[in-house]
């Protein structure tokens, strides 16, 4: 169920009233939301809500196991099962087709004419996020970092709930099945303020993501000829802007939607745009995923304990698969290997110069950030294009300022420039803000009118009812 | 050690402190006069409450056929058939409500495809032919359709209905009075040449639940958006278009006909029966379809080959006598004749092949 449709609209509304009705017992509550994100995930395709059953038991399962083992063997053999169910889970439906398309070319390539049967699998939605999340449970019973929780109840819930189920935060158990554990104490403000947030998302995600940048975006991508390097540029500014406000207005919206039920999620973007240099853009873009692979597979790896070399190869590996997470394609590879490479450049910088006078200057760090920003825009490039050659056409077009088509017209000109400026002014300005913080020094009235103004925006846009592009990760 | 159950510490977001209270109420009301004001903004334009012409809206459409059984009547074809049939006056006349599949800038062929080979059906299917979108390769503007009814959630499926329940009763709750569909189309942007794109064609009609879509009575009385619509079709005409050599046209138009005939022979094969109807068009429009797709050498060929009936409004004065205000659709009013009439040819003509279909029966 995509947040911006019609039955979520009356979904949420029967999820609300029942959870918050002054009938029925906390378990009972549970029960419902239970019930209720299992209905949320069917309501796609019913026969995956099987997946997340499959992910539950044997996680719930693993993890007592791997509690109560007695050899570090028995505890490495059980965790070893969790990742292998969940990695295989997501092996099959994502990387199935991904993974016989390459072999019948590495065949091809030693002159062996492989048929390789037809792979028409229908990924499951979201099947990224939930196996991490579920995972995660297990790897930290596993690095004793937690103990197994000690009710299903809560930790199927944990594993389904479904604010964050199909496009995160990836939450970690740790923060989640605690707050499952008792009713959470009345707070003032925190239904309007949840409801705020999730307008804030819908906002993000149907006025500007959809509606003012994604039409740019597409018909730049979507070009098959050279194009004019200006066009490019704003094709690739416009992608940036939806990409961000896409995957940022779900994870707003998702982290409203918890709150206006009673429970907190951890944010997942902090103004990325604004960041200077790659560690501090990877603390404030998607910050859920680039904690889980430092937690579960930079530092099992051996981070930087290992010495130079070893770490900047952690680094490679590390974003290389955080490239293949988001995606069964070369091209987000690419992506991934572009952002590691990056971070190794940017270690590599700052373990021999270091911090000097200059670097701390305002117009210094305003050059490096304009500088991240710039080489973030390329990777999108690899991110957006669906193959290498779009890639290429597109990047020679936006580096060699080259002629080609125009294909752009005005419109979406003004839109995708007014649109990039205003977002990169927001970053600006919040970088090192919360936005609780801004609120809370706002006059009441003023936030009532943003709130009404987005509210009215988002309905008299319509909506194209887009799904969101994380989904299909 | 944290345990997931019980000792950790989960972080617990901050809630500003404002009077929230205040803050729903104003929100709300704010949101609810700007609302009014843009629906009363919209009935000023003219504008009516109405179905949307929704992917949801076709799929509900299109499973009336599994759910009535093999026989009845469908009609695939692109915006003159959706335009220009009168639902309500074929129900009079033959006591079955058509199923309206035809869609706006669409190549019929696919969805007859889709009849042919993805249902049991076995009725009257009517087709119509707008030359330039049944004669060339693209699919066009709805091409998605059938992937969307393939793959409809349950979710779509849910939407949909709801959405239902709250168009009949919103002006602004259309397609065209999207708020970056308004924005795109002011004339206050800067020109920017970036070739032959296909023009935006505005709102021409106002589509019921039976997916009835008679033309909006605005083209009938306001002169400025008639011509408005006009100039679209003419940019639309007018646009370059790139021809591939003789040969693969030839090509393409033989291909084209072994397709159409294989769907035809298999729902006939069924019971079923095909016809194509050709429906009006003037000026410009039918200056470019006689001249580009000449009838004896396309529509004639068709029937021909297809071994099936045709109706051309050419051929039968009653057909020809509507105003055609915007050259391509037949006015609202003139509809209801129309179909009458037009049941009447197909009656005379089926009969005449010894092929007459209970579909038409009184």
């Amino acid at each position: 169920m995509l947040f911006n449709s019609m039955t979520f609209v009356v979904f949420f509304a029967v999820v609300l009233a029942l959870h918050h009705a002054p009938f029925g017992s906390w378990r009972i509550k549970k029960i419902q939301l239970l019930l209720a994100s299992y209905l949320f995930y069917a309501a796609w395709n019913p026969p995956f809500v099987l997946l997340l059953w499959i992910s539950t038991i044997v996680d719930w399962n693993v993890a007592k196991r791997i509690h109560t083992a007695e050899t570090i063997g028995k505890r490495r053999g059980w965790m070893l099962a969790s990742v292998l169910v969940n990695l295989g889970i997501l092996g099959y439906f994502k990387y199935g087709g991904f993974l016989l398309a390459n072999w019948v070319a590495l065949m091809g390539s030693a002159g062996i004419e492989w048929q390789a049967p037809d792979w028409n699998i229908i990924l499951p939605v979201g099947i990224s996020f939930y196996t991490f999340q579920t995972m995660a449970y297990s790897l930290d019973v596993y690095l004793r970092r937690a103990e197994p929780s000690k009710s299903l109840l809560d930790f199927s819930l944990f594993v389904t709930f479904f604010p964050q189920l199909v496009a995160g935060p990836i939450v970690r158990p740790t923060d989640l099945i605690p707050q499952f554990a008792e009713k959470p104490a009345p707070r003032r403000g925190r239904f309007t303020w949840g409801l705020s947030l999730m307008v804030l998302g819908m906002f993000q995600k149907i006025v500007i993501a959809d509606a003012a940048l994604a039409p740019a975006a597409e018909k730049v991508f979507e070009a098959g000829g050279k194009l004019f390097w200006i066009d490019a540029w704003l094709g690739t500014l416009a992608f940036s802007g939806q990409i961000f406000c896409d995957f940022a207005g779900y994870s707003t919206t998702a982290v409203g939607a918890a709150m206006v039920l009673g429970f907190s999620l951890p944010n997942n973007f902090r103004f990325p745009y604004a960041a200077i240099g790659f560690s501090d853009f990877w603390r404030r873009w998607h910050i859920s995923l680039s904690t889980w692979l430092r937690d579960y597979l930079y530092v099992p790896l051996g981070g930087n304990r290992k010495g130079p070399a070893r770490t900047y190869v952690n680094l490679a590996v590390t974003m290389l698969l955080g490239g293949l997470w988001h995606g069964a394609s070369w091209t987000f590879v690419v992506w991934g290997g572009l952002h590691g490479l990056y971070l190794g450049v940017e270690r590599f910088i700052r373990e021999r110069v270091g911090p000097t006078r200059l670097s701390n200057t305002l117009p210094f760090q305003i050059a490096l950030a304009m500088v991240t920003y710039f080489l973030v825009n390329l990777t999108w490039v690899f991110f957006r294009a669906k193959e290498f050659d779009t890639a290429w056409r597109m990047i020679s077009s936006m580096l060699t300022f080259g002629a080609g088509d125009r294909v752009l017209p005005g419109v979406e000109i003004v839109l995708v420039g007014f649109t990039i400026f205003a977002i990169l002014f927001v970053h600006g300005r919040m970088r090192e803000k919360r936005l609780e913080d801004v609120v809370a020094r706002t006059p009441w009235w003023v936030t009532a009118i943003v709130v009404a103004f987005m509210l009215f925006a988002t309905i008299i846009t319509q909506g194209s009812n887009d799904a969101f592009i994380y989904f299909q990760f | 050690m944290p345990s997931s159950t019980s000792s950790s510490d989960p972080q617990i977001r901050p809630v500003p402190a404002l009077p929230w209270g205040r803050v729903l109420v104003t929100g709300i009301l704010l949101t609810v006069v700007g609302l009014v004001c843009w629906e009363i903004y919209w009935r000023s334009q003219d504008f009516e409450p109405s179905f949307r012409n929704s992917d949801g809206l076709w799929a509900m459409t299109r499973n009336r056929i599994d759910r009535e059984g093999p026989g009845g009547t469908a009609v695939v074809g692109s915006s003159r058939l959706l335009f220009d049939l009168h639902l309500e006056a074929w129900r009079e006349e033959t006591g079955t409500l058509p199923v309206q599949l035809a869609l706006e800038g669409t190549d019929p062929r696919p969805f007859l495809a889709h009849l042919a080979q993805e249902t049991d059906f076995a009725g009257l299917v009517l087709v119509g032919v707008a030359p330039p979108l049944f004669f060339t390769p693209d699919i066009g503007l709805r091409a998605s359709l059938l992937e969307y009814y393939r793959n409809e959630s349950p979710s779509q499926w849910a939407s949909q209905r709801i959405s239902m329940a709250v168009e009949p009763y919103i002006a602004f709750y259309s397609f065209d009075t999207a708020l970056f569909t308004v924005l795109r189309r002011q004339t206050i942007w800067p020109e920017r040449d970036v070739g032959s794109a296909l023009p935006v064609v505005r709102k021409l009609s106002n589509m019921q639940i039976t997916r009835q879509s008679p033309m909006w009575e605005k083209l009938e009385h306001d002169e400025a958006y008639r011509d408005m619509a006009r100039s679209t079709w003419l940019e639309f005409l007018n646009m370059p278009r790139e021809l591939p050599p003789p040969e693969v046209l030839k090509a393409g138009f033989e291909n084209l006909l072994a397709s159409v005939k294989t769907d035809v022979d298999t729902i006939r094969s069924r019971g079923g029966e095909v016809v194509f109807v050709r429906a009006p068009s003037t000026g410009p429009f039918r200056e470019v379809e006689n001249g580009g797709f000449p009838r004896e050498r396309m529509w004639d060929v068709l029937l021909e080959h297809t071994g099936t009936l045709g109706v051309h409004f050419e051929d039968h004065p009653d057909l020809q006598d509507v105003e055609v205000p915007e050259w391509s659709h037949i006015r609202a009013g003139d509809t209801e004749r129309w179909t009458r009439a037009l049941i009447g040819h197909l009656r005379r003509g089926l009969d005449a092949r010894g092929t007459s279909r209970v579909e038409l029966k009184p």
